[in-house]
C-alpha cells in the first residue's frame, strides 16, 4: 500500500496521522509534528481541511427520523413476549426436529420388536453351539456308523433315506457318523441290523448314553 | 482512551451488570444513550428508518440476552457496535436492495428542519459515501464518526487490523477524489489515485 500522492515521506506520514489527530487520539508529539508540517505544506493543508470537513459531516446527527422512546417501547414489548418474537422460531423448529427424532426411534423400536417376535415364533427351540463349547450328549437311540472309505456319497444318502436316518454328528476322528431316526415308528434294533447288513458299512453300534 | 471515555465505559459496564440481573431500567438508559450513535452508524448501511429501528432493537435484544456473558475484553461501546454491525449485515441480507433505499416521505419531513449548512454538508458527504462499499462506509463511520481506533474497528468487524487499514486507506482515497474540495476546488491529484 502506498500513499496516493507523489509526495515525500513527510506527506505520507501526515496522511497516516490525520484521522487520529482529528479524533484527538494521537499522541501530543504526533499532533505537534502534523501542525508543523501543515504550516509549510499546502497540499497536506488542503487534504487536512477536507478531512476536517469530512469528520464534521460524519459527526452530524443522523438525518433519519427515529424516536428512541417509541423504539424502546417496542423493544420492551418484545421482551415481554419473547416466545412470539425470536424464541418461537427456534423453539418451533426445535420441537419439529425433536418430534421427528422421537418418531424415527419409535418406528425403529417397533420394527426391531416385530422382527424379534417373528424370529422367536418361527424357531423357538433353536439352539446354537460355538466351536469352543463341549459337544452335546448324543440323543437317545443314536447309532454310530462308520461307512467304508470306498462308499459313494449317493449310496450313503440312499441308505439314510431308506432307513429314515438323519446324521446329527460326525464324522469324528475315526470317521464315525452319529445318526438318529428321522421319523417315528422306527425300531432301533431293526435299524441296527439293517445297517450292519448294508453294503459299504464297516461298523454300526448303538451309542451308549450311560457311562 | 481518555478520562471521559473511561468514565463512560465504567458506567456502561455497570448498566450491563444490572441488565444481566434483569434490570429493565438499565436497559432503557443504555438504549437511549446509544440510540443516536447506532442510528447514525446503521444509516451508513441502509436509509430505511424501519430497518434501522428493527436492527437497533435486534442489537439490544442480543445485548439483553448476553449481558451476563460480557467479560470486559473490550469497551461496551465496541461490543455493542459489533453486535449492531452483525445485526445490520443480517438485515441487509434479509431485506436485499430495498433496505438500501430511503423512504422519501420521511427524508422530506426531516430535511425540512435541517439547517441549510448541514443539509449542504450532508449532500456533500452523501456523494462521497455513495461511491464506497458497505465495509468502507462502516470503517469511515467508525473512525471519523464514532472515533474508534483501528483495533476497536477490527474487533467490531471481526477482521484483522491490516484489513481495517486497507479499507480505511481505499475509502479515504476514493472520498478524496470524489468529494469536491473546499471553496469549489477540483478533486486533488485524481490521476495519482490507485
Amino acid at each position: 500500500m502506498t500513499f496516493p500522492l507523489d509526495a515525500g515521506r513527510d506527506c505520507a506520514r501526515a496522511w497516516e496521522a490525520m484521522p487520529w489527530v482529528l479524533q484527538g487520539s494521537a499522541p501530543p508529539e504526533q499532533s505537534a509534528w502534523l501542525t508543523d508540517h501543515l504550516a509549510h505544506c499546502a497540499s497536506c493543508r488542503a487534504e487536512f481541511a477536507q478531512q476536517t470537513r469530512l469528520r464534521h459531516a460524519m459527526s452530524l446527527p443522523t438525518d433519519i427520523p427515529l424516536d428512541a422512546n417509541a423504539g424502546l417501547k417496542r423493544l420492551l414489548g418484545r421482551l415481554d413476549a419473547p416466545d412470539i418474537q425470536d424464541a418461537p422460531l427456534h423453539a418451533r423448529s426445535g420441537t419439529w426436529f425433536t418430534r421427528a427424532l422421537v418418531a424415527a426411534v419409535l418406528v425403529q423400536a417397533i420394527g426391531i420388536g416385530t422382527l424379534g417376535m417373528r424370529l422367536w415364533s418361527e424357531n423357538p427351540s433353536a439352539s446354537y453351539r460355538t466351536l469352543s463349547q463341549a459337544a452335546l450328549p448324543a440323543p437317545v437311540g443314536a447309532i454310530h456308523v462308520v461307512p467304508d472309505a470306498s462308499m459313494k456319497l449317493a449310496d450313503w444318502n440312499a441308505l439314510l433315506r431308506t432307513l429314515r436316518l438323519q446324521v446329527v454328528g460326525g464324522p469324528n476322528d475315526v470317521g464315525a457318523y452319529t445318526v438318529v431316526s428321522a421319523g417315528p415308528g422306527t425300531d432301533e434294533p431293526s435299524t441296527l441290523q439293517q445297517l450292519r447288513a448294508s453294503h459299504g458299512i464297516r461298523l454300526a453300534e448303538p451309542v451308549s448314553t450311560r457311562p | 482512551m481518555n478520562d471521559a471515555n473511561i468514565d463512560a465505559d465504567a458506567n456502561d459496564r455497570m448498566l450491563l451488570q444490572r441488565m444481566a440481573a434483569g434490570d429493565r431500567a438499565a436497559l432503557a438508559v443504555l438504549y437511549r444513550s446509544y440510540h443516536g450513535r447506532l442510528c447514525r452508524f446503521l444509516s451508513r448501511l441502509t436509509r430505511r428508518a424501519d430497518v434501522i429501528e428493527e436492527t437497533i432493537n435486534d442489537c439490544f435484544w442480543v445485548a439483553w440476552q448476553k449481558a451476563d456473558g460480557f467479560h470486559g475484553d473490550s469497551r461496551v461501546s465496541t461490543w455493542l457496535m459489533g453486535i449492531a454491525y452483525r445485526c445490520g449485515l443480517k438485515a441487509l441480507r434479509q431485506h436485499g436492495d430495498e433496505a438500501v433505499e430511503s423512504d422519501p416521505l420521511s427524508e422530506e419531513r426531516f430535511s425540512a428542519h435541517d439547517p441549510d449548512e448541514d443539509r449542504e454538508l450532508r449532500d456533500w458527504l452523501g456523494k462521497g459515501l455513495d461511491r464506497l462499499s458497505v465495509d468502507q462506509r462502516v470503517v469511515i463511520e467508525l473512525v471519523y464518526g464514532v472515533g474508534h481506533s483501528l483495533d476497536d474497528v477490527a474487533v467490531i468487524m471481526q477482521c484483522p487490523v491490516g484489513t481495517v487499514k486497507a479499507r480505511l486507506f481505499h475509502a479515504r482515497v476514493k472520498l478524496r477524489n470524489v468529494l469536491p474540495g473546499l471553496a469549489g476546488n477540483s478533486p486533488l491529484n485524481k490521476e495519482n489515485a490507485p
